[in-house]
């Protein structure tokens, strides 16, 4: 296995240090790389980025890496490694931080279906104020559709149908799928919400 | 008594039966629970992932419609709502401007009196009380339940009360066995199944899934009994895919804790929606004679 070298930005790493403690609200100075974060990940063996790791390029001021590595768009926001941590720092939050930051940049994701499920997700609810499972999947399935389209690739399209059909047709069989619009009545002050979160842009 | 209820978006949609099952428990319980008017989504991990404010600003919104409704407590059956609500009540109570911010857009303003529960936290004193075996009906003899409780039940991304052991909770084996199950011992009681990733990066959440999976089946549980609805249906809608890849030798039902409890009290499987679940759930049941 070979192991990219962290780089050392002098100028920048004070910089990237102070944003990420700033929006995450975590002191990662604390950080003595005890490792328990790493030893509970449930994805770190596939990132090959472990908590303790990704701290580390944040301290060293690496902020291409620290930006786009696996565990950013990965992690599964178990909370696991916050419990464990002696220090109480919340590398969920970390994570949490970075992919919007790195969304601000406007870095193209590592993994852009997750992304863009949770961009699907969050149009869906401020649409509607609720969540309707059909009306996310499908911002969700098209927007995927779309990419892959655009590279070609039509068989990962029609796997994905062919997965989602399956799916659906037995939660239909189950009767777990609903097809009523489930709405705030109050949509307007769910929308002054998302106005406020990004001003100058509507829900 | 009443409490507040919030069902959120999944008890409205696929998770239907778990909404169904809540009322019947408690109202057999004595508790009404009086759904919040015009509430919103929490947002889920959607939020915290793509936007700091909507995290907090949406459980908020429907903080405050809870506490115009002068009830003294709400309870949150799913995880993820209960633990993103839990969350925004105590960002908001250190953070006075972050209120002031989010409240200046709220017809009902968020006071931050309510207490948030979760449905274990309603249900474990109405065990040691006596309540819930006093309504039982039958013992659930011969049900071997693994507890599932997933990650959002007992970890959080601040400091908020737990109400349980954070590695090895026990809220659901202390219901379990005040009703004559026998839950099993096992080691990924709190480990993720994977979430949305279900949806988003599969092969991630097949491989989380396979391991919880093969240790239930290896403790010898017979079933899994869990209180989030996002854990139901992952390890139940996708067990026979994990089977296919990973090898798993039985395929065990997904319960909700309320449907053991409502069989236990004699509710009828049907009724509660029990025929639901993608692996069969009433084929056990007979089985064990309990229906």
């Amino acid at each position: 296995m070979s192991v990219k070298t962290l780089k050392y930005e002098a100028k920048g790493a004070q910089t990237l240090l102070r944003e990420v403690m700033d929006k995450s609200g975590q002191n990662l100075l604390a950080c003595y790389q005890c490792r328990r974060c790493a030893a509970g990940c449930p994805v770190g063996e596939e990132t090959g980025v472990t908590p303790d790791r990704l701290i580390r390029m944040i301290l060293l001021g690496d902020r291409g890496e620290a930006l786009s590595n696996l565990l950013v768009w990965k992690c599964v926001a178990c909370y696991t490694c916050g419990t464990r941590c002696p220090n109480n720092i919340q590398t969920a939050r970390i994570t949490e931080t970075l992919k919007q930051m790195s969304k601000k940049e406007h870095l193209e994701p590592l993994r852009p279906r997750i992304a863009d499920f949770h961009n699907a997700f969050m149009k869906a609810t401020g649409h509607m104020g609720r969540f309707n499972e059909i009306e996310g999947m499908g911002i969700y399935e098209a927007k995927t559709a779309l990419k892959e389209l655009k590279k070609g690739n039509v068989g990962a399209i029609i796997d994905e149908m062919k997965n989602q059909a399956k799916l659906g047709m037995t939660m239909m069989k189950k009767k777990r799928m609903h097809f009523k619009v489930d709405k705030v009545k109050n949509k307007a002050e769910v929308k002054a919400l998302y106005r406020k979160a990004k001003p100058g842009k509507g829900a | 008594m009443e409490l507040a209820y919030y069902p959120g978006c999944s008890l409205h949609a696929s998770s239907e039966l778990y909404d169904i099952q809540c009322k019947m428990v408690f109202r057999n319980l004595g508790i009404e629970l009086r759904e919040i008017p015009d509430w919103n989504c929490c947002g889920a991990t959607a939020a915290a992932k793509t936007d700091d404010f909507l995290a907090i600003a949406l459980p908020a919104r429907n903080l405050g419609i809870a506490d115009a409704t002068g009830l003294s407590e709400i309870v949150i059956p799913c995880s993820s709502c209960y633990s993103r609500t839990l969350v925004s009540q105590q960002r908001l109570s250190c953070d006075p401007e972050l209120k002031e911010s989010i409240n200046a857009e709220l017809g009902r303003k968020v006071e931050g009196n309510i207490k948030v529960s979760n449905i274990l936290e309603v249900l474990k004193p109405r065990v040691t009380s006596g309540e819930i075996v006093e309504k039982a009906r039958k013992k659930l003899e011969g049900l071997k339940p693994a507890c599932y409780y997933g990650c959002l039940l007992t970890r959080f991304p601040c400091d908020v009360p737990v109400t349980d052991d954070v590695e090895n909770p026990q809220g659901m084996e202390i219901i379990c066995r005040s009703l004559g199950a026998e839950p099993v011992d096992w080691s990924y009681k709190t480990d993720c199944c994977g979430a949305s990733a279900s949806v988003n990066d599969a092969e991630q959440s097949l491989l989380l899934m396979s391991r919880i999976m093969k240790d239930a089946e290896a403790r010898g549980a017979n079933c899994f009994v869990t209180t989030c609805p996002l854990c139901q249906f992952n390890v139940d809608a996708y067990q026979e895919q994990v089977a296919q890849k990973y090898g798993l030798g039985k395929r065990l039902p997904v319960y909700f804790i309320t449907e053991l409890i409502g069989i236990a009290m004699g509710f009828d499987a049907v009724e509660m929606q029990v025929d639901r679940h993608f692996v069969d759930a009433m084929g056990l049941l007979k089985e064990l004679k309990l229906i």
